[in-house]
């Protein structure tokens, strides 16, 4: 207090109220962070949203206002129907199967196993790994011919599909690479959780005669139940947005079976010089995502333990 | 004691902003001498010629010092290096102008950036531009006209050009762009499997004979076809540009110079079927997906014909383990080969004096030296008749007989069709022909789909 005082007497601060001091605080604080958020999250979050209304190839120097046109040009667009629909495809296919694969593989790895660092990092590198070298080593691994896929499915006795040219294929092939993409990360999330466990829990239980089963599903499962909801919400919004791999790996094709969302707006962007309709997308993609995380955040009160 | 730590703080980011404000006078007043002592020096000079309009009196004497203007380039290796060695050249040859080199990427990639460059209204003065994405900038009035650069004090003997290569530089009755990185495609055959077959060490010379060829090059073992005779392109970027030659082989020109549609005629629905057929009738063919797409097929030797870029010469001889056999595109009515490549253009938004020295820069880069290095460096097209006439070019193809039959195709080169420069159209073309080659979708129909896709696209986009 004293010295506080001293100091604004000496720099000739006025006195503030104890009040205005905390507001000052606290702005100080965020300022750093608010103005980055600001320039590059909410004023481009803003702009975008104007330039939803209009009609632009970024070439002309100023969009020309055209209201809803674009809205409703959505609406009618075939491909944006398609292009959310496999979205969404991709999503749910991946994000499911990734989830239960990273717990098992956490649950393995959180045990005392010879080399299970060099495991984890293993399962961890493809996180770290730039998502176009992925897909260019997924091109090979799934050529129908020459691909390394095709080894254990020869063994199986299974034809390899035409993974990247059938159209009934290019969505269930992205599926499988983003799994292996995420794996990694979402199992040393898990791991991070299942290590924070509280050991007296278990040991507690097990007081009281609970055996493996009840333990996991007792105590395991709702302990992690923040953590799984984290990666939930995380691998939605991550799988919503999925563009490199399919960049690369089919340009969205063939016939758009594997074209997604943001895929759609980078084309409409920059391919197809159509700003405003980009925009457009973009801010029906921010509003849908916007509404399953709400959805989650709802149903996670029934199901996560805090 | 939280009070203390939050107030300490305040002072300190207070304390930064003071300095914040503080920072800009130091750099503020040192300026006014240096300024004044700057004129001081070059006041002679400065005053004594008064009326030569210089546009920034503060940036020393006008009249000695180069005009600096930006060139945004695209290609990286050979090609890349060639153009940085063609610019130094030319900065080297005169004092007027000093050209800075600034590489952005790939042709898709340095359109975006350009894109960019223009919504914040700081564009470079020259730019490469893959040709057919030219008309769309030059048409939304980002390109400055060149015909009174290429008439006046400049003057440049526009005649020299091969005609099928300077076309694709105008717009709207108006030269926008220099050729400069050309390319044609060209047939590739594995003369190894040729002759296991039976075939004649020559390439097909019409669709037909392609055709034949392919079959006798298809092997199968059991139900599995383990090579064929041709893997169609399908990428984004190259799709349109195979299928064009196709649809110009079979007497059908895509789109006419008012940008209609004409792909659905007879001509164009027959050329379609033609590939359709090759693929799903006669298994002659299969769709080039997968990594390194139709060339990797080819130099995996699974397929034993390929179209390729003549840019790809080099690279598919050296990465082939086998004899490269090279000949024209096929023929059926007609041999028409749509050109491919970039050409050179001046932003409208430089002023006059940049415009006029980025004139200079690119008669440069496009003059008979420029060119014979170039293409001696990197197995693009020559692109006038001075520099295909030149003694160094002619020794170089004498060496080169693969790149001969390149550059002897010249005399059969159009430009694209003038819908491609809408600019979903290569989207549009790479799904027809998914369409036709995956999809199995009746070729009138699908050809009828594409033309009306092409004609909505250009009547939103380009109209």
């Amino acid at each position: 207090m004293n010295a506080s005082q001293a100091s604004a007497a000496i720099f000739g601060f006025p006195r503030l109220t104890h009040y205005q001091r905390e507001r000052l605080t606290f702005l100080a604080l965020i300022a750093p962070n608010f103005i980055l958020f600001g320039v590059f999250t909410f004023w481009p979050l803003i702009y975008n949203f104007y330039l939803s209304f209009n009609k632009w190839n970024m070439i002309t120097p100023t969009p020309t206002w055209i209201g809803l046109d674009n809205y409703a040009t959505m609406i009618q667009d075939p491909i944006f129907w398609k292009v959310l629909g496999n979205t969404l495809y991709l999503a749910s296919g991946s994000i499911a199967i990734r989830l239960v694969l990273a717990l098992a593989l956490a649950l393995v790895l959180n045990q005392k196993l010879a080399g299970r660092d060099v495991y984890r990092a293993i399962i961890f590198s493809p996180t770290f790994t730039t998502g176009a070298a992925v897909a260019l080593v997924w091109t090979w691994i799934l050529h129908k011919n020459l691909g390394l896929l095709r080894l254990p499915l020869d063994l199986l006795g299974i034809a390899s599909p035409n993974w990247l040219t059938d159209v009934n294929w290019t969505i269930p092939a992205l599926i499988i690479v983003t799994i292996w993409r995420g794996l990694g990360y979402d199992m040393v999330i898990f791991l991070a959780g299942l290590q924070s466990i509280p050991a007296e829990l278990y040991e507690a239980a097990r007081v009281d005669g609970a055996g493996r089963w009840s333990l996991f599903r007792h105590i395991t499962l709702p302990m992690l139940s923040p953590i799984s909801f984290f990666l939930i919400v995380t691998s939605i919004i991550g799988a919503l947005q999925v563009f490199d791999i399919v960049a690369v790996m089919t340009g969205g094709g063939p016939m758009n079976s594997s074209k997604v969302y943001v895929y759609y707006v980078y084309e409409n962007a920059f391919k197809f010089f159509k700003v405003g309709y980009a925009a457009a997308l973009s801010m029906a993609l921010f509003v849908i995502t916007l509404g399953i995380t709400i959805f989650q955040t709802r149903l996670s009160r029934r199901w996560v333990h805090y | 004691m939280n009070k203390l730590i939050g107030t300490m703080l305040v002072l300190l980011v207070l304390l930064g902003a003071l300095a914040g404000c503080a920072a800009p006078e130091p750099t503020k007043a040192p300026p006014p001498p240096a300024a004044t002592q700057v004129p001081a020096t070059s006041v002679p000079a400065a005053t004594k010629p008064p009326a030569t309009a210089a546009p920034a009196p503060t940036t020393a004497p006008v009249a000695s010092a180069p005009v600096k203007i930006v060139y945004w380039r695209a290609l990286s290796g050979a090609p890349g290096d060639a153009q940085e060695e063609i610019a130094k050249r030319f900065n080297a040859s005169q004092k007027e102008v000093q050209v800075e080199v600034q590489f952005q990427g790939t042709y898709p990639e340095l359109q975006r950036k350009l894109q960019a460059a223009l919504a914040a209204r700081t564009t470079p003065d020259v730019v490469m531009f893959d040709s057919p994405q030219m008309p769309y900038f030059a048409k939304n009035g980002a390109l400055a006209p060149l015909d009174d650069f290429a008439k006046g004090a400049d003057s440049v003997d526009l005649k020299n050009y091969i005609p099928g290569l300077l076309a694709d530089g105008y717009f709207d009755g108006k030269l926008y762009a220099l050729p400069f990185a050309r390319s044609t495609p060209i047939l590739y055959f594995n003369r190894d499997l040729f002759k296991e077959v039976g075939l004649p060490d020559r390439a097909p010379e019409t669709w037909d004979e392609f055709l034949e060829f392919s079959k006798k090059l298809v092997k199968k073992e059991g139900a599995e076809t383990k090579r064929v005779g041709y893997a169609v392109q399908m990428g984004t970027t190259t799709a349109h540009w195979y299928f064009q030659e196709l649809l110009y082989a079979y007497g059908n020109d895509v789109s006419d110079d008012k940008f209609k549609v004409l792909i659905d005629q007879p001509e164009g629905v027959a050329a379609a079927k033609f590939l359709q057929d090759m693929i799903f009738v006669h298994g002659a063919a299969i769709p080039g997906t997968g990594p390194d797409g139709a060339q990797g097929e080819f130099t995996n030797q699974r397929s034993g014909m390929h179209f390729g870029s003549t840019g790809s010469l080099v690279n598919i001889i050296s990465t082939s383990k086998f004899q490269v056999g090279v000949g024209f595109m096929p023929a059926a009515k007609r041999r028409q080969v749509p050109i491919g490549g970039s050409v050179l253009a001046v932003l409208s938004a430089s002023p006059k004096e940049k415009q006029a020295a980025a004139w200079k820069f690119i008669k440069y880069m496009t003059n008979t030296e420029s060119n014979v290095y170039f293409v001696q460096k990197t197995g693009y097209m020559p692109i006038s008749t001075s520099a295909v006439n030149s003694p160094e070019m002619k020794e170089f193809l004498a060496k080169n007989p693969a790149f001969k039959i390149a550059v002897e195709q010249l005399q059969f080169v159009r430009p694209q069709a003038s819908i491609i420069a809408v600019p979903e159209a290569t989207e549009i073309f790479r799904q027809l022909v998914e369409k036709l080659t995956v999809g199995k979708i009746d070729p009138a129909t699908a050809m009828k789909e594409a033309s009306a896709a092409l004609t909505k696209a250009y009547n939103e986009t380009f109209k």
